[in-house]
């Protein structure tokens, strides 16, 4: 009998005390575990894409969450752990140079973009800001289109240089169809027929049964866009839109977004009428859309001054259909920027610089 | 005897399990709050890097007009010598494209600090925003230009030299207040003067980093011709072969040299000439510093262009400013930026 009641006593002296323990080191370690899993989560993205990093935080600071770090499955304290304290961030962030580009990714849908160029002195000096800004795109496919009889060895090299996944075409607008100096009667637009072998090439290299998700965006190599621009359009289901600043004349133009998040007009002076009243660089398209159409391309005679967008984006879409990013089309991420012409004056007749050096 | 003693074991036992119970439950009851655990079990680095965080803000508040976003470094010595990068800049409407574009090419570059001084007599909230989300190392100040040096609506680009004072304030700041910074005890860096509408070229920096006095390179598309440079003979700048009064003392323009941060900080007077006459106000601050055969020749012997002198159009606005007369201008509120 005391033996029973010795086990007992034993068993009612030890049980409450490893209840105790587990519970507590449990309670101890799980809330770690969540930081350390954030935390090194956070570490990975730092090291692979900074500049994403930042786009997260600024998507985090608008959903109210203040300083707080949205990670999939994770429990809400580890927001409040992890997140704070920025300096970790950016003690990471500096002391290592994330590879360019970034490492393709084979979740996220690659972003083609169409890019005519032309020979001018500024030429390289455009591309090579592009490049920069390309070099921070994860999975990002470059098809640049000279539009030239060939492949210049200027452009050929540069994008060698640049180590960006690229595709380098060609193709000369006849002469007498390009832009003369009097705007007042344009022949072509500049750029469509670049434009339209670019989507020539994606229509004969992919083909609709492709699983390879892409995203259409023409951008213009004087242009500047945002980083988190490309990541907006990522999303595309059909064509999405956006604003664009310094076009038409105006701090920016828009479309028009209702409360239901589905655009409706056109914000523009300059003939809000048009279709689609919106500059080249304000929507991107999805690439099974550009497959779906074969016969959608920009329509090169003809065309009133602005409505070569509405001539290609009539045959894919209707207005309905129309994705509104930038926070509903409120936020600028890309603008219509034009650089200036050098005044080459003092080249004189003979050329005073030597024309073996590439500018 | 026995029973007074079992009586004692007894109410000792009684005693301890009430009180393992009590424990029990109230850290039962701890569990429920969470945040509270958080004070006892952070490990020994979130509290460094906590008190660290506290020690610069601490720092940040000391010094009290600029807040600089510096980096802190866990104990690891720069091996590179940082890229101090002046820009000037002022506010117009292609102010946030520019500097957009020009961070997306210095985030590329290791070890550069990016000092942004502001033609404006406060920090701009556009810039102030703007910096904090670029993601990279930076001094956010300003200085304004004095009235009768300031450009007017409708002067040429050419007829008063720009930015000589946001200029001087950054040569200010890395003489003086750097001095605040982790990391600046040591000397080691160049000192390079980007305006915020030229295009770099990512081999530029490499190239400059290397600067002992000071380091020149050909510019494209400045002085009315392709580019300009120096022309160098047995590996020394013997002259400048430039189209526009090459008779300067350094007819380069601004974005073609790099000083190291040891010239800048050994000579305390050496700093921009407001005054000083079209296309002099390199020479006004490289006069004082070094001679033309101690300049070291970059880009495979000043051959290759590394950066553009480009300028950006102005936009027009006629159709906003019509509208604007009518009281319907695009939504101010609508910051040409990704907004927070």
């Amino acid at each position: 009998m005391p033996k029973r009641r010795d086990i007992l006593a034993i068993v009612l002296i030890v049980l409450p005390w490893t209840l105790l323990i587990t519970v507590w080191h449990q309670s101890a370690i799980a809330p770690l575990l969540a930081i350390r899993k954030a935390c090194h989560h956070l570490v990975k993205e730092i090291f692979i894409i900074p500049e994403r990093l930042a786009v997260h935080r600024h998507r985090l600071a608008d959903d109210g969450a203040d300083r707080g770090r949205r990670e999939a499955g994770q429990s809400s304290d580890s927001k409040e752990y992890c997140s704070s304290d920025k300096d970790i961030v950016e003690v990471v962030r500096t002391e290592y140079v994330y590879t360019r580009p970034p490492p393709w990714s084979d979740g996220l849908p690659t972003i083609h973009i169409i890019t005519p160029t032309y020979s001018r002195p500024v030429q390289k000096a455009e591309l090579t800001r592009l490049a920069n800004t390309f070099l921070h795109v994860a999975n990002l496919h470059w098809i640049l289109v000279e539009d030239s009889q060939r492949r210049t060895p200027l452009v050929t090299r540069m994008l060698r240089e640049t180590g960006l996944n690229y595709t380098h075409l060609n193709v000369e607008t006849p002469r007498n169809y390009k832009l003369r100096a009097d705007t007042r009667d344009p022949r072509i637009p500049r750029g469509t027929m670049q434009r339209n072998l670019a989507l020539r090439w994606l229509r004969e290299t992919f083909n609709s049964n492709s699983s390879q998700a892409g995203i259409v965006y023409f951008a213009d190599d004087d242009n500047t866009y945002s980083l988190e621009l490309f990541e907006e359009m990522r999303s595309t289901r059909k064509v999405s839109v956006w604003p664009v600043a310094f076009v038409g004349g105006l701090r920016y133009e828009s479309p028009k977004v209702n409360a239901a998040g589905k655009v409706y007009g056109w914000k523009t002076v300059f003939d809000p009428h048009r279709p689609f009243a919106i500059d080249m660089a304000g929507f991107a398209i999805n690439l099974r859309l550009i497959l779906f159409k074969p016969q959608a391309y920009f329509k090169l005679r003809g065309v009133k001054g602005g409505y070569q967008e509405s001539s290609l984006l009539r045959e894919l879409v209707t207005l309905n259909d129309l994705e509104p990013k930038a926070s509903n089309c409120t936020k600028i991420l890309v603008w219509h920027t034009r650089t200036e012409k050098p005044v080459l004056v003092n080249e004189g007749k003979k050329g005073f610089t030597d024309l073996n050096v590439e500018i | 005897m026995a029973t007074r003693m079992k009586l004692k074991l007894k109410t000792v036992f009684v005693l301890y399990f009430m009180v393992s119970l009590m424990g029990l439950i109230y850290a039962l009851m701890q569990l429920g709050q969470r945040c509270d655990c958080a004070e006892h079990d952070m490990p020994k680095d979130r509290t460094i890097s906590r008190l660290r965080g506290e020690l610069h803000r601490l720092q940040e508040q000391m010094r009290k007009a600029e807040p600089t976003k510096l980096p802190q470094k866990l104990a690891v010595k720069p091996a590179q010598p940082t890229i101090y990068v002046i820009t000037p800049t002022y506010t117009r409407f292609v102010q946030k494209a520019e500097l957009t574009r020009l961070a997306q090419t210095f985030l590329h570059v290791p070890q550069l600090h990016w000092i942004l001084v502001e033609d404006s007599p406060h920090k701009t909230p556009l810039v102030s925003g703007f910096l904090a989300s670029s993601g990279l190392a930076y001094t956010h100040l300003h200085t304004p230009t004095p009235r009768d040096r300031k450009l007017q609506e409708g002067d040429p680009s050419w007829l008063k030299p720009r930015g000589a004072e946001q200029r001087n304030e950054g040569l200010r700041w890395l003489r003086e207040d750097r001095r605040g910074q982790p990391g600046a005890d040591t000397q080691l860096g160049v000192v390079y003067f980007a305006d915020d509408d030229n295009t770099y070229s990512l081999q530029l920096f490499e190239e400059m980093r290397g600067t002992q006095r000071v380091s020149v390179w050909p510019v494209g598309l400045v002085g009315g011709m392709r580019y300009e440079r120096p022309v160098v003979e047995g590996g020394k700048v013997v002259r400048f072969h430039t189209g526009w009064r090459p008779s300067r003392p350094f007819p380069l323009d601004m974005a073609g040299f790099a000083v190291s941060l040891k010239l800048v900080i050994a000579n305390q007077d050496a700093c921009f000439d407001g005054d000083a006459p079209m296309g002099f106000l390199e020479s006004s601050f490289l006069q004082g510093l070094v001679t033309m055969d101690e300049l070291e020749p970059k880009a495979e012997n000043c051959t290759k262009v590394l950066v553009w002198h480009t300028r950006t159009e102005k936009p027009k606005m006629k159709r906003e400013e019509a509208l604007q007369k009518q009281g319907l201008g695009s939504d101010t509120a609508v910051e040409r930026i990704k907004a927070r």
